[in-house]
């Protein structure tokens, strides 16, 4: 049995899929008579998800990315010229 | 672009590394590499926090990753491999521009920021009295540009593991694979980063009056 420090301490870890069985089923039975850990873990869920869209992919600027597109031009005739 | 000083080559002997295919039988490195770009980059910007040192980082990264393809045996873990060679040639970076090498602040280390909770503190603050919503209607004030600012806040060795497997979808163990560090280590880093960037986003809400609290009131 787990008290509400610990579940929310392995919050993060159970929505990354990180937890292995145990934990995970320790986690999941503290949830069933804990309305603010249900509470927390969903806000958890969609905190995670602002951050994964507000700093994922960042598009390359033109002119770097006309330097890497030379870059990986020359990759690609070095491969074809061994391959 | 000027090759940055390179102390060390990426460990292409460790998991990242070793666990699969021969290269036989695989796609080239420019199509990897264009595969992986714009989140290869975005890592770098939060590396380097400076869009200069990203340019250089990613590539010097894209030239280091050209030399050393050959020695990664499993292709479908490339993007990992990517960001481990970023890791690594970011410190020599910083090393080469006499900038400080990120290290964990021991001296920084403060237990009420461990113990902070948001969800906690914006049930207790209550900025939205007539929100079904409360705490969903608190994530809806950030705009993508204030989580950054939040973001650029959390200091690196804590940000890192953050960036590596919420943004980024690496599993712990990959992310600790990809830093260098004991999965102990990465948990306790990731702990840390999650505390403050919870610490991060309702002290920027207050300092740009996205929300009122209690103390504002009385």
């Amino acid at each position: 049995m787990i008290d509400c420090t610990e579940a929310v301490r392995r919050m993060w870890a159970y929505l990354g899929h990180e937890l292995d069985a145990k934990p995970v089923a320790e986690f999941e039975f503290h949830l069933e008579t804990c309305q603010r850990c249900c509470g927390e873990l969903e806000f958890s869920r969609h905190l995670r998800e602002v951050v994964a869209e507000g700093e994922g992919a960042t598009p390359v600027p033109g002119e770097l990315r006309w330097r890497i597109e030379t870059l990986l031009a020359k990759a690609d005739e070095a491969n074809r010229g061994t391959a | 672009m000027a090759s940055v000083v390179e102390t060390r080559t990426p460990d292409l002997t460790g998991p990242i590394a070793r666990a699969g295919d021969g290269p036989a039988d695989r796609r080239s490195f420019a199509d990897v590499a264009r595969e992986h770009l714009d989140r290869l980059y975005g890592f770098c910007v939060r590396l380097t926090n400076d869009p200069s040192d990203a340019d250089d980082l990613v590539q010097e990264t894209l030239l280091r990753g050209m030399r050393a393809y050959d020695d990664l045996r499993d292709a479908s873990r490339a993007k990992g491999w990517l960001f481990a060679i970023a890791t690594n040639a970011s410190r020599d970076l910083f090393r080469a521009r006499g900038r400080q090498v990120p290290t964990v602040p021991y001296d920084t280390i403060d237990a009420e920021g461990d113990e902070f909770s948001l969800f906690q503190t914006i049930a207790i603050e209550d900025p939205f009295p007539y929100s079904d919503e409360l705490h969903l209607d608190f994530l809806r004030l950030f705009r993508d540009d204030d989580v950054r600012a939040v973001f650029g806040s959390i200091t690196p060795v804590f940000r890192l593991p953050l960036i590596l497997t919420v943004v980024h979808g690496f599993s712990c163990k990959e992310a600790a694979a990809i830093l260098e560090v004991p999965l102990g280590t990465l948990l306790s880093r990731l702990h840390r980063g999650r505390k403050q960037l919870e610490r991060g986003l309702w002290d920027y809400a207050v300092t740009n009056a996205l929300v009122t609290t209690t103390d504002e009131d009385e």
